[in-house]
């Protein structure tokens, strides 16, 4: 499809002025010449009407949630109710300045400070930062709360361990946080080996960022075992919260020993990913970690019956972003736990749960788990069976966006022996029954047509505006930018 | 998949190949290497006249999806780098054992060789 | 549950299905020890009409901030957003989507990225650019760690003038480095060449300059860069206020090495703070070194053109550990936004509109100043922000002001401890405050 550049058509306006634009002050007056640019930026020139049908094409060319199954395991796409977003545009929290005075913000400083009351109760955590803006944002601040922990203990601490099975963000956000990151072996089960994380574990090491159940879906029973043993050397124990989907009112963070938890709102607490964000990664802390939360925190005054921003004070880590949070992604958290109270909470996890068992039940017919148990809301399957009819997980899952689906996530976890080629797939709560029958026939399909007409797949996907795309020659050759101007003039 | 192995080579458990020649070793890496990693669309340049010990990363090779460290399978200075596949990365899919070389080292420990694998024993270790 | 579409019998017959006589078979190897006994202590469920007048409520404790005019900015801008925009972003496909991994249902996404970084590029003059960080400080952090991963060298010169947020932020990212970092001065309302000069030296990575920079000063760009370089080292411009790209030079024009930004001028609300969006561009030979996502144009098998996720070996869940940055989620919905919102600008509303930004700014200063009220702390060039000192107690006019439905101008005195910054403002003026708005402030302020 055209891009909006190709639309141009010169002196064509989809923009409108205010009639007094202070003509009689001289810009030149006002400025010295070094300042000003010598040419307008090139832009666009188009209209209203031409913008609006763009995006609208453009806007049919993306898969939604709301066109169907979206099972993409680790991602929680659940439905984005549409109340928290008429919430989230009322004018006097689209308007507020996070500079504002802070007796005029009484009402935002309110949503912060309550949802961080439910937070800490859902998770089992004495107080909440609500900055970071992202998961890995998130982990990145609980690596540097680690960090400041340990400095201020006067302990040189400087080894993280992360499980084989963890998300690139973990061992990312340690490394940023100056960590040497040591993997940790999963066992036959799918779960941490104890014996090797015992022998890993010492004095010299930050702790453990485990994310539980993991990322193959599956609980690790062994979490009182390994909790004794992180401690038992000093360690801190990190929670990845991108699967809390499958612990709300069953397990807490907290209670598990956990001295640090990030959640990803645009995960399990239903804020909409945007097509790659805009979330939050707020963290919740045990209270020794308090003293080194980033500053500010959302306070309450008793005495003068007031909620304001609470300097962390000098042991704080910093800012690890300006203002206060995505706060609009919080009012709609918010929201959504008021909306589901205590029992529609464990009603998510415990569906979700129901939904992914139910799937690896029926799946496992046509492909082999990667662990042959329960697992928690996601299930891992693997296309191996078909990798001799020339079959690659990847066909499978194109294939699968010809029945109007979206796949799940492949490829991910990788680890052999057991997990590769792996198929990871999240049915959350907000799918039913019938879409989950409607998605392990086509999977039944998939499969007969993976042995008798293997070329359906591997030349899939058919139906798509595009199909598979030249992914080497957008790196050997990268075009990042429209008819770079840049380009052309130092040429 | 694809897992040809040369005879007359030695092979480390990271997937690199080194051929002798007196002290002079060229290396590179194995056919199911470059199975693995797909499309490779660019490496880090090398630096020659550098001193690199062995196991250390000569260079990081990127394919589209996948980035894998290349170790020197031994000790010794880089005498000459392939300026090929720096300008062609994808020579190195289509022939790894010959235009696809990476590297020549002048060995400074003979010994090291013992630590490697043979062809045959290599080839049991990526056996499926 | 309105959300959760299977019933209880369906649940049950899953169970069934599954094999198992209940749903606590499923989770028996949660262990008991650390199960949650009893339920959450949370309150009930409430209905969708309860929720929506306990939410509006709340939001009546706020002023009504829509109309409420702004005289203050300070890293945060209320510009007019069409209305179109806003009914395009309503589009579920736009925002109830993930991540583009799958480029054949994602090409929506895509190209709007894409997009995005053309205008960027145009508007920075940069060759490669990173449209999503999460916001202008993140994206100043990472260009920060950025300059250390291309230099190898380990010290940073930081620009008081930088966004005070910005700069807290930067030093959070880099602590773990344990780097040298050195508060370069300002004097007269903008950085202070002279002492640049002093403390440059070939062990510095990177000078970070804010233009506008805080207070709203337009930066001598082109001389610090030819300071800068002569020695060596990056410079990474950063814009807080994008509206200034459109008429101001642009980072590339006087050399910068990475430019970075908080585009939440371009279409995007307030919102107490978040989610804006951060970009980051850089010249196209750091191109490996780049922190986050991008798009690129390709084409598919029957050489259709396609947009994908490229030079993706950078990023975390390739490289892990060795990642450039551990940047995953970002602001894509803002980008789209921002996309939208400069469309419909173009070349000359966006423009125009930065040049009014530009008058109007001044002409409620020469008000203000006129009225012999204020005086001016320093005699510099600014954008749309300026410094006035008053006479009167600025805590009388902030209420005098708040009760006349504008939200204050920042009490500088918060951010910098000095005493010739004492009793001084930090003005803002978008195209949002007309004539008559701007009278009436100066009235206020003046009587």
């Amino acid at each position: 499809m055209k891009l909006i550049f190709e639309k141009n058509i010169k002196d064509r306006e989809g923009y409108s002025l205010s009639q007094d634009l202070f003509e009689e002050i001289k810009v030149e007056k006002c400025l010295p010449e070094y300042a000003i640019a010598k040419d307008k930026k090139n832009l666009v020139e188009v209209s209203e009407v031409d913008v609006i049908r763009h995006f609208t094409r453009l806007s049919k060319m993306n898969y939604g949630l709301d066109d169907g199954f979206y099972p993409l395991g680790s991602c929680t796409m659940k439905y984005n109710p549409r109340i928290n977003e008429k919430l989230a545009s009322l004018d006097n929290f689209i308007y507020a300045h996070p500079l504002a005075p802070e007796e005029t913000v009484q009402g935002c400083l309110e949503i912060m400070y309550d949802l961080k009351n439910l937070l800490c109760e859902i998770t089992g955590m004495d107080e909440f930062t609500m900055a970071p803006a992202a998961g890995a944002h998130g982990e990145l601040t609980g690596n540097l709360l680690m960090r400041q922990y340990f400095l201020n203990h006067n302990e040189k601490r400087t080894k993280m361990l992360i499980p084989d099975s963890a998300h690139g963000t973990n061992p990312a956000s340690a490394a940023m946080a100056a960590f040497k990151v040591t993997e940790v072996k999963s066992n036959e089960r799918g779960t941490v080996d104890l014996k090797e994380l015992a022998e890993l574990m010492d004095e010299e090491t930050v702790g453990l960022m485990l994310t539980n159940p993991n990322t193959v879906g599956i609980y690790d029973e062994g979490i009182e075992e390994i909790e004794k043993i992180i401690h038992g050397k000093g360690g801190l124990l990190y929670y990845d919260g991108a699967n809390l989907n499958a612990s709300l009112g069953i397990i807490r963070p907290g209670d598990a020993g956990f001295d640090l938890v990030h959640l990803n709102l645009h995960k399990t607490f239903s804020t909409p990913h945007g097509g790659g964000g805009p979330g939050s990664g707020v963290i919740g802390v045990k209270k020794n970690l308090i003293p080194f939360l980033p500053t500010p925190i959302v306070a309450f005054d008793a005495d003068k019956k007031k909620y304001y921003l609470k300097d962390i004070g000098k042991n704080s880590i910093g800012m690890v972003r300006s203002f206060w949070s995505n706060f609009a992604v919080l009012l709609k958290t918010y929201a959504w736990i008021l909306s589901m109270g205590p029992d529609g909470l464990y009603n998510v996890s415990e569906t979700s749960i129901i939904n992914a068992n139910y799937l690896l039940a029926n799946l496992k017919k046509y492909y082999k788990p990667a662990y042959n148990r329960y697992c928690g809301h996601e299930c891992t399957v693997t296309g191996r069976e078909y990798k001799k009819y020339g079959i690659k997980t990847l066909d499978i899952s194109k294939r699968i966006m010809d029945y109007g689906m979206h796949p799940p996530t492949i490829y991910f976890p990788h680890f052999e022996p057991y997990a590769e080629e792996t198929l990871m797939v999240e049915p959350t709560e907000s799918e039913s029954r019938e879409t989950l029958d409607n998605f392990i026939e086509i999977m039944f399909k998939i499969s007969e047509e993976a042995k008798n007409n293997p070329e359906l797949l591997t030349s899939a996907p058919h139906n798509t505006p595009i199909r598979r795309t030249d992914d080497v020659l957008a790196v050997k050759k990268p075009i990042l930018t429209y008819d770079d101007e840049l380009k052309s003039k130092n040429n | 998949m694809s897992n040809k192995i040369m005879e007359n080579l030695y092979y480390t458990k990271s997937d690199e190949w080194l051929k002798i020649e007196e002290n002079i070793g060229t290396i590179g890496i194995t056919d199911y290497a470059q199975d693995q990693l797909g499309d490779i669309v660019y490496l880090e340049s090398i630096d020659k006249g550098k001193s690199i010990k062995k196991g250390e990363t000569l260079t990081t090779i990127e394919s589209v999806k996948a980035v894998s460290d290349m170790n020197s399978p031994v000790t010794g200075e880089i005498i000459e780098v392939n300026e090929k596949i720096e300008e062609d990365s994808s020579i190195i899919n289509k022939d790894p054992y010959g235009e696809g070389w990476f590297a020549k080292i002048k060995i400074t420990d003979q010994e090291e060789i013992k630590t490697l694998m043979n062809a045959q024993k290599y080839s049991e270790y990526r056996k499926e | 549950m309105r959300y959760i579409p299977n019933t209880e019998k369906q649940k049950k017959d899953m169970l069934k299905s599954i094999g198992v006589s209940s749903f606590e078979k499923l989770i028996e190897n949660v262990p008991e020890g650390v199960r949650l006994k009893g339920k959450l202590n949370i309150p009930e469920a409430i209905s969708e009409s309860e929720l929506e007048e306990k939410i509006y409520h709340i939001a009546q404790k706020n002023k009504n901030f829509y109309s409420m005019k702004p005289l203050i900015g300070a890293g945060a801008y209320r510009h007019f957003i069409p209305a179109a925009e806003k009914s395009l972003l309503q589009r579920e496909e736009l925002w109830t989507c993930y991540t583009p991994y799958q480029p054949e249902l994602s090409q929506g996404t895509l190209q709007s990225i894409f997009e995005y970084q053309s205008y960027l590029s145009r508007l920075t003059k940069m060759e490669i650019v990173i449209p999503s960080i999460y916001d202008g400080a993140s994206a100043t952090a990472e260009a920060a760690l950025m300059s250390l991963r291309l230099t190898h060298k380990n010290k940073v010169i930081v620009s008081t003038l930088l966004h005070p947020h910005y700069r807290e932020t930067v030093k959070t990212y880099l602590a773990p480095h344990e780097p040298e970092i050195i508060d370069l001065p300002y004097t007269e309302g903008l950085t202070d060449i002279e002492r640049l000069k002093s403390l440059l030296d070939e062990g510095v990575a990177a000078v970070i300059i804010q233009n506008p920079n805080f207070f709203g000063g337009i930066e001598k760009l082109a001389e610090i860069s030819e300071l800068v370089h002569s020695k060596k080292c990056l410079l990474i411009c950063v814009t807080a206020e994008s509206m200034s790209l459109a008429t101001l030079k642009a980072p590339g024009d006087i050399g910068a090495d990475i430019a970075v930004g908080n585009a939440q001028s371009f279409g995007m609300d307030l919102n107490y703070g978040g989610p804006y969006n951060g970009f980051l561009a850089a010249k196209k030979q750091y191109i490996r070194q780049l922190p986050g996502r991008m798009a690129g144009e390709t084409v598919d098998v029957d050489g259709k053109r396609a947009f994908v996720m490229t030079m993706r070996a950078r990023e975390q869940d390739i490289r892990r550990e060795k990642a450039t940055s551990n940047i995953c989620t970002n602001h894509n919905l803002n980008v789209t936004a921002a996309n939208i919102f400069l469309s419909l600008m173009g070349t000359e509303g966006l423009y125009q509109t930065s040049l009014l930004n530009i008058k109007s700014a001044h002409y409620l200063e020469n008000l203000l100043v006129k009225s012999r009220k204020f005086e001016r702390v320093f005699d510099y060039p600014y954008y749309n922000e300026f410094l006035l000192k008053s006479k009167t107690d600025i805590s009388i006019l902030k209420n005098k002001l708040l009760k006349n439905d504008f939200i204050p101008p920042l009490e500088i005195h918060e951010f910098y401890q000095t005493d010739n910054l004492k009793n001084v403002l930090l003005f803002a003026v978008t195209e949002v405050l007309n004539r008559d708005d701007l009278d009436k402030a100066a009235k206020i302020l003046s009587e």
